[in-house]
């Protein structure tokens, strides 16, 4: 009995250290976000800003437009994600549950594409913005477009769906159809409504990618107020060596919205980004 | 009936049009013409000229090529061998009735939503001279260090940020598993007379194998692009010492090497292939 209550009290120490060793780092950034710079390494370190100052959220909004790139992250991660629930639950039910000549070797090409690791793609990919920037001016390298089409479909969420859609019995399907349903009104009144959870999971994980997306929004922008919060994080980050108060002001602004996102529906991220891998392979 | 047909069959193809068009203006597309660039000398303004697999050969004799190529490798071997396995250890741990286990849930999980550009940039703080880490050794009359200035330990500092950044993804995912294996062969395992580390050889391991596989499979291709870290904590340096390969294919894209860019995006691709090919082969099927 007591070597249990002892294992248990041990248990309870080891995770409870564990999750401090998570969120000390995060602790540390907001602190240091609110110090002067002449007490970032002050020695013994302060736990708590004193004096606390807001001159590095000051200083980091004159230096660089952070709200401009909370924005185009919000526009552009919106825009992703309803591309990708809208296009790949459409092709999704098509794969899954209608007949079509070809429709398999097309599906199975699409899988095929899921080897090929984006970095291949990159740099025609960027030629191609370029050139579509010069032929129209408003679509193309450095504009939402550019941002956002690459990313409208993953073949891996049309997988995911497809997986999902065929859960569903085909009898509601012919049942709709003797009724004189016609496939888009099939679509829509009863694929979408009872596809929504595998949907949800869809544009979570499309959500996350897409705004934590990194490589391809720094190398397709290149004006300021094109970039997004990881791309103008990291361009203030490498500008700025020295003070770590305001980098510190630019990480908090660049990682609150998403932790607030995270904290608020926390149950559903965490079952939403893992139910899609779990369930094929479990 | 033929009709109904035929139209069910033109819906198929409206419906997969827009995901197709996307597909294939920037996905088979790009593929295609990367492959070809690969084979040419090409810097974006003048057209391509074909040079066969002088590309390939360049980047395999290049010693920076071929140190990107082996930091890239330590890095997944490190990150491998910490990443999953502290998952599972703290997955194990967390698999039972627990005061506040929603709420480890979330500290472990917490990281693993943040961008990794956040994560590389706090913990480039966190290893500064005078950073946290320093002053904690420090504390504890510990030699500090800079580890992220020594070429020795640069690459190691960045595979700790980035375990912690994403093992509680892992955990997540094994804490799933675990949930999945059926309660009956506990029981039966103790009946046998199994104690703790019986059951987690005979039952768990067992149980999670898929998972595992799984867990490496995306483990493996996701530490190899291995790119947002190095970019902010190092740049590649010092001194070649943190250049992987997607850093060294962004270097060469920089200065407009697009042919040699393109060798190194399907060397890339060629080792991810044959490396799930592997994994599959031979962990994949074997129940």
């Amino acid at each position: 009995m007591a070597a249990r209550r002892l294992r248990r009290a041990g248990l309870y120490a080891f995770l409870v250290g564990a999750s401090v060793l998570m969120v000390v780092p995060f602790y540390w950034t907001l602190s240091t976000a609110f110090k002067e710079s002449a007490n970032v390494f002050a020695s013994p370190p302060q736990l708590i800003p004193d004096p606390a100052t807001l001159d590095n959220f000051e200083d980091v909004f004159t230096l660089l437009p952070f709200p401009r790139y909370f924005v185009n992250s919000v526009v552009v991660t919106g825009l992703i994600v309803l591309c990708n629930v809208v296009f790949g639950t459409m092709a999704a039910y098509a794969f899954a549950k209608l007949r079509f000549p070809g429709r398999d070797l097309i599906f199975a090409v699409l899988l095929l594409t899921l080897m090929v690791p984006f970095q291949v793609n990159l740099i025609p990919l960027y030629a191609i913005m370029v050139r579509l920037r010069d032929a129209t001016g408003v679509i193309g390298a450095d504009t939402y477009f550019g941002l956002v089409a690459p990313s409208a479909i993953q073949v891996f969420g049309i997988f995911l769906m497809r997986q999902f859609l065929r859960s569903i019995p085909n009898e509601i399907l012919e049942n709709a159809r003797v009724d004189g349903a016609g496939e888009w009104r099939i679509l829509r009144s009863i694929i979408f409504p009872l596809a929504a959870p595998g949907m949800a999971t869809l544009a979570i994980f499309t959500f996350v990618g897409a705004w934590n997306d990194f490589l391809w929004p720094l190398i397709v922008t290149s004006s300021d107020e094109m970039r997004t919060l990881p791309v103008g994080l990291a361009l203030l980050a490498r500008r700025n060596t020295v003070n770590w108060g305001q980098t510190m002001a630019g990480t908090v602004l660049a990682a609150a919205p998403m932790i607030v996102v995270f904290l608020v529906l926390q149950r559903q991220f965490i079952e939403g980004l893992t139910a899609g891998s779990v369930k094929d392979v479990g | 009936m033929t009709l109904a047909r035929l139209r069910r069959q033109s819906i198929g193809y409206a419906l997969i049009a827009p995901a197709m068009l996307v597909a294939i203006v920037f996905l088979f597309v790009p593929m295609i013409v990367s492959a070809f660039w690969s084979f040419t000398e090409y810097n974006g303004v003048r057209p391509p000229t074909w040079v066969g697999l002088d590309n390939y050969a360049t980047l395999l004799g290049n010693a920076r090529f071929q140190r990107s190529f082996w930091n890239t490798v330590a890095f997944v071997v490190m990150g491998m061998g910490l990443g999953p396995p502290l998952g599972l250890a703290s997955a194990l741990l967390l698999n039972r009735a627990l005061a506040f286990r929603g709420l480890f849930r979330v500290a472990f999980f917490l990281p693993v939503m943040t961008s990794l550009v956040v994560v590389a940039t706090i913990w480039k703080m966190l290893y500064n001279e005078g950073g946290l880490i320093n002053t904690v050794l420090t504390a504890f009359s510990l030699p500090g260090h800079g580890w992220l200035s020594d070429p020795g330990t640069a690459l190691p500092a960045i595979v700790v940020a980035s375990v912690w950044q994403g093992f509680g993804f892992e955990t997540v995912v094994f804490l799933a598993a675990l949930g999945g294996i059926p309660r009956d062969y506990y029981d039966a395992a103790k009946v046998d007379g199994a104690g703790r580390w019986a059951q987690l050889r005979h039952v768990t391991l067992p149980g999670l194998r898929p998972t595992i596989l799984f867990v490496y499979i995306i483990g493996i291709i996701g530490s190899f692009q291995v790119f947002d870290q190095i970019f902010v904590m190092t740049q590649g340096g010092p001194v070649n010492a943190t250049r992987t390969l997607v850093f060294h294919l962004y270097d060469k894209f920089n200065s407009l090497d697009l042919g040699e860019a393109s060798a190194v995006a399907y060397f890339l691709f060629v080792v991810l292939a044959s490396l799930s090919w592997i994994q599959f082969r031979f962990f994949g099927e074997r129940e």
